[in-house]
C-alpha cells in the first residue's frame, strides 16, 4: 500500500491537469477487474466543483525540465516522490473495486530522459492491464521526445493517451518551455492518429485483435501564461480537431503557482477559459467554423456569448420560425442548445409550437426570443441596440450559472446529454 | 375519483382500465388525505386484465413496459398519476406519445423518466463499495427511486469475480450478487464485517480526495449540484470535509 504522503505529493502535482474525461471507451471485460463506460462516468465532485472519474497521478514528480509555469520544475523547490509500478497499480486496483474511480490517468514528471521515463509509463500500464487483468479506462500522458515505438506500445494498453501542447505557439514554447517545441508535440499526435486508422482498418480484417487508443487522444492548453489572441488559439484548436483528429482540447486558465519574471503574476479569469469552452463547442457540435467567429488577432467577447456575439454580427440571418427553420439553422440561435434544438425538431412534428409551448417545454427563452418567431409572432425587442441592452443585461444576470453550465459540459455524463448521443 | 391500487405493475394496469374515461381520475397505491367530495374506490388487481392491457399498449408502443417499469420505480410522489395520464395518451393516440415535448402530461412523464435514469447513472458512479472479511463487497445507499436491482449488471459487468450487495437502507431491500445469480431481497440492518484493509483503503481514498481539489478555486455550489448533499452520507470522502 503506497503511503499517504507520497500520494499526496503525486497527485497535487497531477491535480493541474485539467483533463477528467472517461468517455469513449468501450473496452469489454475479460476476466479480472473493470471495462469501458463509453459515457463515462463522474465518481465524485471536489469543493473546486470538479469531477473526480479517474485517479490523476504522476508516477514521478522529480523533473529534468525547466518549463517556466510548471510547479514541478527542475529548479523548484518542492518535495519529490516516485512511485512505485507496483503501488500504482495495486492503489488503481483497490479504489476501483470500491468504485472510487474508473480507471487510472497516469501521467510524470521527465526522469533521466524522455526515454526512461516513457518505458517506466508503459511499464506501469503494461502490467496493470497484463499482471493485475485490469480492463478499466487507462489514460496516459505521452512523453515529447520519447523513442516513437514506446509510444506505439503504450497506446496498445491505453483507452486514450495525450501530448499536452501547453503554449499555443512556437514562439511561447520556446520561451517558458524550451526543452519542448511544438514539433516533438505534433509529431506524435499525428503517428498516433495515423496509427490507429490503421489498427482499426487491420481489425476490421481479423488481422488484429485488442484496442488501440479506443478513446482517441486529447490535450491541454494553457490560457493566459503567454500573449496569443483567443483567435489564434481557437484556429490551432480547430486544425487539431480536422486535421490531427483529437477528441478535445482542453483549456486551463493559468494559476501562477511559480513566480517568474516571464510569467504573468495574475490569474487568467475564469470567464476567458469558459469562452474558449462555449467556443470550442461551437466548432464541435454546432457547425461553426472559427473563421465565421473571430480574426486571427481577436479576442472573443467577454459581455456576450460567442454564439450571441455571432448572432448580433449577423442579425440578417435573423429571426427565423422555430417551426421550419432546419436543425443547422436551429443550432445557430442564441440561447437554443442541442438538448432545446431536438426537442423542438421532435415536437413541431405534432403541433404547430407557440412561445408558450417552448416555456412549458423549457426551453430557455431570454436570449432565443429576439431571434425567433412562432407562428409569425415576434416576442423580441424591437431594434437591436435594444436587443444588445438585453442580452448584456441576461449574461450578467446569468454569469454564476453560466460558469454552472460550462463545469456540467464539463463532466462526461452531461457533455453526452448536451450532445444528445454524438460522442 | 380516486382509484387505489397496490403498486405493482399488474394493480395499476388494472386500475388503468377502470379509471380509463374518467376525466378527473386519480391513481395512487399511497395514503392520502381525502377531500370530503372526493369519492375513492380500491381496485383488486386482475392479472387477466393487467395482461390484456400490457399486450394492448406494446401494441401502441413497443416501449410501453420499459417505460411503465421506470414511471412506477420513479420517487417522486405523484409518478402513478404522471404513468396514467401518459398511457392514457398512448391508448388514445394508439402510437408512441414519448416525444410530444408541447403536451404537459407527457412533458412531465418524459422528465420522470429522465429522473430515474439519471440517478442510475450517478449511482454508477456515487456507489461506494467496502470489502468485507469474505472478500464480498457491500455498499448501503439511499437513492431517491427505486433502483437497486438496475445497478446490478453494469457492476456485475465489471467486477464479474466480486459478490456484491447493493442496500437501499431507505426501501430496505437489497439487490444481490452471488457470483452467479442475481436476486432482490428484503433487508432492514445488515451486520458487516469489513476486510482488515478497509480502513487503510478508505484513508487513502480521502487523502487522495482532500490532495486532489485546488482550494483557491473554491466553488462549492457547483458541488453540491453535481453531487447532492443527500448522497454524502454513504461517501467516505464527504465524511470529515464540507
Amino acid at each position: 500500500m503506497i503511503n499517504e504522503e507520497k500520494l499526496k505529493i503525486l497527485t497535487e502535482s497531477a491535480k493541474y491537469d485539467v483533463s477528467c474525461s472517461s468517455s469513449g471507451s468501450g473496452r469489454k471485460n475479460m476476466g479480472g477487474m473493470g471495462n469501458g463506460y463509453v459515457a463515462g462516468c463522474c465518481h465524485s465532485f471536489t469543493p473546486d466543483g470538479r469531477c473526480v472519474s479517474l485517479l490523476k497521478i504522476l508516477l514521478s514528480n522529480d523533473c529534468i525540465y525547466n518549463c517556466k509555469y510548471c510547479p514541478n520544475r527542475l529548479d523548484a523547490d518542492v518535495p519529490r516522490a516516485t512511485a512505485t509500478p507496483d503501488e500504482i497499480c495495486e492503489l488503481t486496483i483497490d479504489f476501483y473495486k470500491r468504485n472510487y474511480i474508473e480507471g487510472l490517468f497516469l501521467s510524470s514528471a521527465v526522469c533521466k530522459n524522455p526515454d526512461y521515463t516513457m518505458e517506466r509509463l508503459l511499464l506501469v500500464v503494461k502490467k496493470l492491464r497484463v499482471e493485475y487483468n485490469f480492463h478499466g479506462y487507462i489514460h496516459l500522458k505521452g512523453i515529447p521526445k520519447a523513442d516513437p515505438l514506446l509510444m506505439h506500445k503504450a497506446a496498445r494498453y491505453a483507452d486514450r493517451m495525450s501530448y499536452n501542447i501547453e503554449l499555443p505557439s512556437e514562439k511561447s514554447l520556446k520561451l517558458l518551455a524550451p526543452q519542448k517545441s511544438k514539433e516533438s508535440l505534433l509529431t506524435p499526435m499525428k503517428a498516433l492518429t495515423a496509427q490507429s486508422l490503421q489498427f482499426r482498418e487491420e481489425k476490421r480484417k481479423g488481422q488484429e485483435k485488442g484496442y488501440f487508443l479506443p478513446a482517441g487522444q486529447t490535450t491541454q492548453m494553457i490560457i493566459g501564461a503567454s500573449p496569443e489572441a483567443d483567435g489564434q488559439i481557437l484556429r490551432l484548436t480547430q486544425s487539431l480537431y480536422r486535421v490531427t483528429g483529437l477528441k478535445r482540447v482542453y483549456y486551463s486558465s493559468y494559476v501562477p503557482v511559480v513566480r517568474d519574471s516571464l510569467l504573468p503574476d495574475t490569474p487568467t479569469g475564469q470567464l476567458r477559459e469558459h469562452r474558449l469552452y462555449q467556443a470550442d463547442w461551437l466548432l464541435r457540435f454546432y457547425g461553426f467554423s472559427v473563421e465565421e467567429l473571430l480574426s486571427e488577432g481577436e479576442n472573443l467577447s467577454m459581455e456576450f456569448d460567442p454564439k450571441c456575439a455571432w448572432a448580433l454580427k449577423n442579425m440578417h440571418l435573423f429571426p427565423v420560425e422555430i417551426n421550419r427553420a432546419p436543425l443547422e439553422v436551429l443550432l445557430r440561435v442564441p440561447g437554443i442548445g442541442a438538448k432545446n434544438a431536438y426537442k423542438i425538431m421532435e415536437a413541431r412534428k405534432y403541433t404547430k409550437l407557440s412561445f408558450e409551448d417552448l416555456t412549458k417545454m423549457r426551453v430557455a427563452l431570454k436570449r432565443a426570443k429576439h431571434f425567433i418567431t412562432c407562428n409569425g409572432k415576434f416576442f423580441g425587442a424591437k431594434n437591436e441596440t435594444a436587443v444588445r441592452g438585453l442580452l448584456s443585461a441576461a449574461e450578467e444576470h446569468d454569469s454564476v450559472e453560466q460558469l454552472n453550465l460550462f463545469s456540467m459540459l464539463s463532466t462526461p455524463q452531461n457533455a453526452m446529454i448536451a450532445l444528445t448521443g454524438q460522442m | 375519483m380516486i382509484y387505489f391500487f397496490d403498486g405493482t405493475t399488474e394493480g395499476f394496469l388494472t386500475a388503468f382500465i377502470a379509471a380509463y374515461t374518467d376525466e378527473s381520475a386519480i391513481l395512487t397505491s399511497k395514503d392520502i388525505q381525502l377531500s370530503l367530495e372526493q369519492s375513492s374506490i380500491f381496485i383488486q388487481t386482475d392479472t387477466k386484465k393487467a395482461k390484456k392491457a400490457s399486450e394492448r399498449l406494446q401494441i401502441f408502443d413497443p416501449h410501453a413496459l420499459y417505460d411503465l417499469d421506470t414511471l412506477l420505480r420513479c420517487g417522486q410522489e405523484d409518478h402513478e398519476q404522471v404513468a396514467f395520464l401518459y398511457f392514457r395518451h398512448l391508448a388514445r393516440q394508439k402510437r408512441p406519445v414519448g416525444k410530444q415535448f408541447a403536451n404537459p402530461d407527457i412533458f412531465r412523464a418524459v422528465e420522470y423518466m429522465k429522473k430515474v435514469g439519471f440517478e442510475i447513472h450517478r449511482f454508477h458512479g456515487f456507489i461506494r463499495f467496502m470489502e468485507t472479511e469474505s472478500g464480498a463487497l457491500y455498499a448501503p445507499f439511499s437513492p431517491d427511486n427505486d433502483i437497486c436491482d438496475l445497478l446490478v449488471p453494469h457492476f456485475k459487468a465489471r467486477l464479474p469475480e466480486y459478490p456484491f450487495v447493493l442496500h437501499d437502507v431507505r426501501r430496505k431491500k437489497a439487490a444481490i450478487y452471488d457470483g452467479k445469480n442475481t436476486f432482490v431481497a428484503p433487508l432492514g440492518t445488515a451486520n458487516v464485517l469489513i476486510s482488515a484493509n478497509e480502513e487503510g483503503w478508505q484513508a487513502l481514498w480521502k487523502r487522495y480526495y482532500k490532495a486532489v481539489n485546488i482550494p483557491s478555486r473554491e466553488r462549492l455550489k457547483q458541488m453540491r449540484g453535481y453531487m447532492p448533499a443527500r448522497y454524502w452520507q454513504f461517501l467516505p470522502e464527504k465524511q470529515d470535509s464540507p
